[in-house]
């Protein structure tokens, strides 16, 4: 007879044998298992709230990946892009490049846990999430291979981050620090509590229905399917947060929210706030970033911080204040610098435009001059004259350009150390880097390279040292100069 | 001697890189900021400070002022 899947499930999730030739410690050494150091008694009551057992996840994935490659099969290579907007092709590019190696890496941080996490149900939960990532790798891999026919920059899915492109070393520095050079503890907290219950709903889900919208099906099936792994590896974070709090580490936890909350929000108004905003068509928008912010990802957060008593970050004020502002401002910048990226930028047409200002309504006053400047200026010189040749200022923490909130509201500010000065583009930015200051102290940006000469200061030589082949990868306006836009086809690469 | 400097031109959307000898005086640094900035043309009279909030003399020399490698500006135009 075999045994009902109640009648197992609760003794095998929970096998934690006693080691009998070597101790606790040498066997989870506090360098990979975090801190702080508890005996497993500790850790006896780590509890996931959806339990799931090896065979029930295999029938699950089985069927997943059947309906993602139901619609790939269905809708045929020669048509994967049929009736697609043309700037939304540039936001899977560039989804796909900043997104499918990070999975692939987050396996790597699963497998961590898998390894070195405190608790047997721990373990088993994290040996699925790092089978989950490795998924969330092959899907994109295998869809950018796809549209490699139409589009030869798809193949930045897999290139991007062999690079040191800079929106790419800007996240790999942001992935790096929240996992791959995290312990288990911290991977949890970060990775788990902090990215995947808050922000990756937003990358996953938010963008799920705008894709439905844009009648990209494809992309559709392929982002809800990776969300719904995400969801329940996510919830590894909670039981970690429980034990820590429960042990005295209150004030080590609150940091690495504080800390992983600013540092993923900058990362998501570079990449999902302009992309929502000045690459999806306007009639498949549901909601405004900030919308989608404040619903999905801040009130969700809060939920969770009233669940552990834990504060408000500190700068929540500065967050609140940027949600109107920043990622317009980044857009600015993609677009005045789009030679250094591998997909193509738009400039909001006078639909968009109005659309921008009903959801923002300072966006107008604050943004419109700016753009009309570079509409005029391609008129006077064309595209050449809407390019900036200056190099931007970089932040010595997120990696990105020091933006200012809106033209006149500069939060920048520095730090000496060691005899270098460090520019950040805001406090938390700083607060960060002076709290681990020797896990970040060394490295450089990608304008301290050129300016030590490890990188050069040529325009063109960098695009190479970026890995962009110019001018056949390197961005370029969307509309290529025509008006109205959008009526003629995109040429590709 | 060649410094770098990171300028905000308070007209503009981001900080830039500044490459400018310091024999230079600050009007001619500031000159320098906007000129990459968007929209260079427009004239009127410009203002500098360095990261403390204080106003520097656009007749100082930038070796005068005590701005070194990797220190802030800020430009306002009126």
């Amino acid at each position: 007879m075999v045994l009902r899947r109640d009648d197992w499930l609760e003794l095998a999730r929970k096998v934690n044998w006693a080691p009998r030739y070597v101790d606790e410690r040498e066997m989870f050494p506090e360098e990979l298992s975090g801190h702080p150091w508890l005996t497993h008694d500790a850790w006896r009551d780590w509890n996931e709230a959806y339990r799931t057992t090896y065979r029930e996840y295999v029938a699950n994935q089985r069927e997943k990946d059947a309906a993602v490659l139901g619609v790939r099969s269905a809708l045929d290579k020669p048509h994967l892009f049929d009736g697609l907007d043309p700037g939304w092709v540039q936001l899977v590019k560039f989804h796909n490049g900043a997104v499918a190696l990070v999975e692939y890496a987050g396996a790597i941080a699963e497998l961590r846990m898998a390894r070195f996490g405190r608790d047997s149900a721990w373990r088993m939960m994290s040996s699925l999430g790092a089978l989950d990532e490795i998924r969330h790798t092959q899907i994109p891999l295998l869809i950018g291979h796809d549209m490699l026919a139409y589009d030869g920059n798809f193949d930045w899915t897999h290139k991007a981050f062999h690079t040191d492109q800079w929106v790419i070393l800007a996240a790999r520095h942001l992935f790096d620090d929240m996992f791959l050079a995290a312990d288990a503890i911290d991977s949890a907290i970060q990775l788990n509590f902090v990215f995947e219950t808050g922000f990756s709903n937003l990358q996953f889900m938010a963008m799920a229905a705008m894709a439905d919208r844009a009648h990209h099906h494809l992309f559709e099936k392929t982002l809800a399917s990776i969300q719904t792994d995400e969801a329940r590896h996510a919830q590894i974070g909670h039981p970690v947060m429980r034990t820590l709090l429960a042990n005295g580490s209150r004030e080590r936890a609150q940091y690495l929210v504080d800390k992983m909350w600013w540092r993923c929000w900058r990362l998501f108004l570079a990449l999902t706030g302009t992309a929502m905003e000045y690459l999806t068509p306007l009639d498949a928008r549901t909601r405004s970033f900030k919308e989608f912010m404040k619903e999905w990802v801040a009130e969700q957060f809060m939920k969770n911080l009233a669940e552990f008593d834990l504060e408000k970050p500190w700068f929540w004020d500065l967050f609140v204040e940027e949600l109107d502002y920043a990622h317009h401002s980044f857009q600015l910048g993609l677009y005045t610098y789009r030679t250094t990226l591998w997909f193509d930028v738009a400039m909001p047409d006078d639909a968009e435009r109005e659309w921008l200002n009903t959801k923002y309504p300072d966006w107008e006053a604050t943004y419109g001059p700016l753009w009309d400047r570079l509409e005029r200026n391609w008129k006077a010189g064309g595209e050449s004259n809407t390019l900036s040749y200056g190099l931007p200022a970089l932040c010595n923490l997120c990696q990105l350009p020091a933006l200012f909130i809106r033209p006149g509201r500069n939060t920048a500010c520095t730090l000496e150390m060691g005899g270098r000065r460090y520019l950040f583009c805001s406090e938390p930015c700083r607060w960060i880097f002076q709290q681990e200051s020797a896990r970040f102290a060394d490295h450089k940006s990608v304008v301290d390279r050129i300016v030590v000469g490890e990188a050069p200061g040529k325009l063109t030589d960098l695009h190479q040292w970026m890995g962009l082949e110019a001018p056949v990868e390197t961005g370029k306006d969307l509309r290529r100069g025509l008006d109205p836009w959008r009526l003629d086809p995109i040429p590709t690469a | 001697m060649r410094i770098y400097l990171f300028g905000y031109a308070s007209d503009d959307f981001l900080a830039r890189v500044i490459v400018t000898p310091t024999e230079r005086t600050v009007a001619q640094l500031a000159d320098q900021l906007v000129a990459w900035g968007l929209e260079p043309e427009r004239g009127g009279s410009l203002t500098m400070r360095n990261e403390m909030g204080d106003l520097l003399d656009p007749d100082s020399t930038i070796a005068a002022t005590g701005l070194g490698n990797g220190d802030t500006f800020t430009v306002e135009r009126r």
